[in-house]
């Protein structure tokens, strides 16, 4: 591990902020509460998808499979099976890593280039969309629906507004230091190395293959747990939702507008996209339907115009000016 | 400075360290590579030529693993390694540079040996080893440029820091020279004598003539895709066919 990962787990700057958002959640109305956790497993599912995406630099549309998976087949083994939703989540995780080094085999075996990875993977996504629509075991095309959450966290409850609040913050805050311990890693060399240029990473002794396949089964296992605590969180699994491949896209427009050189990026992203989205839904949804998406699109081609390699860099240049070292350091811009 | 003060082995004695036997590569009906066989030795300077398209850098390719082998065999170190993975044979010590050198583009200097240096090494160590290697080349200054930043002679240096980096028995050397001016190349040429005289063995693929003639102990040279001469300098330039595919413009003009 390098001396910077110790760096960050210490940044008073980063702490500070999790716990005030902890903090604010005490006084938060559930309706807020609900728009917070939706941003948190946001910050999650762009996290998870930014270790393949960002560090190992493809493309994956596919992300909603893994989503799916945990939200739709964890849910499905506790109501028609009787199987614990922390045993799913394990067994969904587990299934999706595996998923996912068949994606890499498929990378490695076909030497796809980042194009036709994009594609055989949105391929894939559409394919498992299909496969949830005609499958009743986990609910088809209706969707299924969770017992009520009556906060007994060994069933994997966690007690109204608030816990699930909670929950997702923990969740996010781990998987945001996961990150930056992959970052800093061996791994997370090996993926910079392999996305810069695989040829060159091969002649410094990195194997493509395993290095790229770890990568996605460590993504596919995150994206799938964040899904299963998505299910339990909305208790009414929405396939078409869930099982989406827009819900892939939707990921890798707020890990790439937040910029994918840093795991700050997804996160910042996240906190500002998805309670404005929200927000204008709630605001312009009734009279004017589909505005609010036209101005959520507008701000996402601005961003992108400003500053192109995303939010993050662009907030680390204004800092800088101002003299805040600590932001500078968590974020890991050259640079920028 | 004699290479023999070096305590080079010479004549046949010592196993050679790379042993390439009737190596062929064709693209279509193009053969690229036409039975080349030709041996290093170990703390050699082998210099491999010939006009564009000769086949060199494909050659580089069987070697190193990038391209799988038609027909004939590649053996390093004594050990039969025909078309083994890039990167198993970087584990096996060898090393091999790009033409192209701006390979790590978001990579900062010193992450980029840091990677390499990774090979052999734990984070820590690895991060020093960098530290180390940086300092060798005479790239300490430049640790947090990123590569587009760096000058075309630092982005050569950078090319072999991450080589070496990796603690390599051989290095293939894809055209480092090309692009430089001739005080540039001196400075490239130095850290490849001076490591040489601490034992590490080179093949390198070259254009600039002057710098063949001062550097190789050996120089092999090749013309569409075969072997045509193999010999010191000396005997190189001495060579009639040599004289023809490949001085020829040169000698007259």
């Amino acid at each position: 591990m390098r001396p910077e990962f110790f760096g960050i787990i210490r940044s008073p700057f980063l702490w500070g902020v999790i716990v005030l958002f902890a903090v604010l959640g005490q006084w938060a109305s559930p309706y807020h509460l609900g728009i917070a956790t939706q941003t948190m497993l946001y910050i999650a599912l762009a996290l998870a998808w930014a270790i393949v995406g960002g560090f190992a630099g493809q493309l994956s549309i596919a992300h909603n499979v893994f989503v799916a998976l945990g939200a739709l087949l964890a849910s499905a083994l506790f109501l028609r099976l009787g199987i614990n939703m922390w045993v799913g989540l394990v067994l969904c995780a587990a299934l999706s890593a595996l998923i996912g080094v068949f994606f890499a085999y498929l990378d490695s075996k076909f030497s796809l280039g980042h194009l036709s990875f994009a594609l055989v993977t949105l391929a894939f996504g559409e394919v498992g969309m299909l496969i949830v629509a005609g499958w009743d075991f986990v609910g088809g095309a209706s969707g299924l629906s969770l017992p009520r959450d009556q906060g007994r966290l060994l069933n994997f409850e966690f007690g109204g507004a608030r816990g699930y609040f909670w929950a997702a913050l923990a969740l996010a805050t781990v998987y945001l230091l996961i990150n930056y311990a992959i970052l800093h890693s061996r791994l997370g060399f090996y993926l910079r190395t392999l996305r810069d240029n695989e040829a060159a990473a091969q002649a410094v002794g990195v194997y493509p293959f395993r290095n790229k396949a770890i990568a996605m089964a460590i993504s596919a296992a995150m994206t799938s747990v964040a899904g299963t605590l998505y299910a339990r969180f909305s208790n009414f699994v929405d396939p078409s939702f869930l099982a989406s491949p827009t819900l892939s896209i939707e990921i890798i427009l707020i890990a790439t507008i937040g910029g994918l050189t840093t795991p700050l990026g997804p996160a910042v992203a996240a906190i500002v996209l998805v309670p404005f989205s929200e927000l204008l839904r709630g605001w312009l949804g009734g009279q004017l339907p589909g505005l609010s998406h036209i101005i959520y699109g507008f701000l996402i081609v601005a961003v992108i115009l400003a500053s192109p390699r995303g939010l993050v860099p662009l907030l680390v240049k204004i800092f800088r000016q101002r003299g805040g070292k600590d932001v500078a350091t968590i974020s890991m811009q050259k640079g920028a | 400075m004699s290479p023999d003060i070096n305590g080079r082995p010479s004549g046949g004695l010592i196993e050679p360290i790379l042993r390439v036997h009737g190596a062929t590569k064709r693209f279509g009906g193009l053969t690229a590579v036409d039975r080349v066989s030709f041996e290093v030795r170990p703390a050699e300077i082998v210099a491999l030529i010939g006009p564009n398209g000769a086949g060199k850098t494909t050659l580089f390719s069987l070697i190193s693993g990038f391209q799988p082998l038609d027909e004939g065999s590649v053996s390093f170190q004594a050990k039969d390694v025909t078309n083994f993975a890039p990167a198993r044979m970087a584990h096996l010590g060898l090393a091999r540079s790009f033409q192209i050198v701006q390979v790590f583009a978001d990579l900062t200097v010193h992450e980029a040996v840091t990677a390499a240096a990774l090979m052999r090494h734990s984070m820590g160590a690895a991060l020093r080893k960098a530290d180390e290697t940086l300092a060798l080349v005479g790239l300490s200054e430049k640790g947090a440029n990123v590569t587009p930043e760096l000058s075309l002679q630092d982005r050569k240096l950078l090319e072999v820091a991450k080589c070496l980096a990796t603690e390599p028995k051989l290095i293939l050397l894809d055209e480092v020279m090309a692009g430089l001016t001739m005080s540039e190349a001196e400075a490239v040429l130095k850290v490849v004598r001076r490591l040489r005289s601490e034992g590490m063995t080179f093949v390198l693929v070259e254009h600039v003539m002057p710098i063949v003639m001062s550097i190789a102990d050996r120089i092999v040279v090749m013309n569409f895709g075969q072997k045509i001469a193999d010999g010191s300098p000396a005997e190189i330039i001495e060579d009639r066919f040599v004289r023809d595919a490949y001085f020829g413009e040169d000698l007259h003009a």
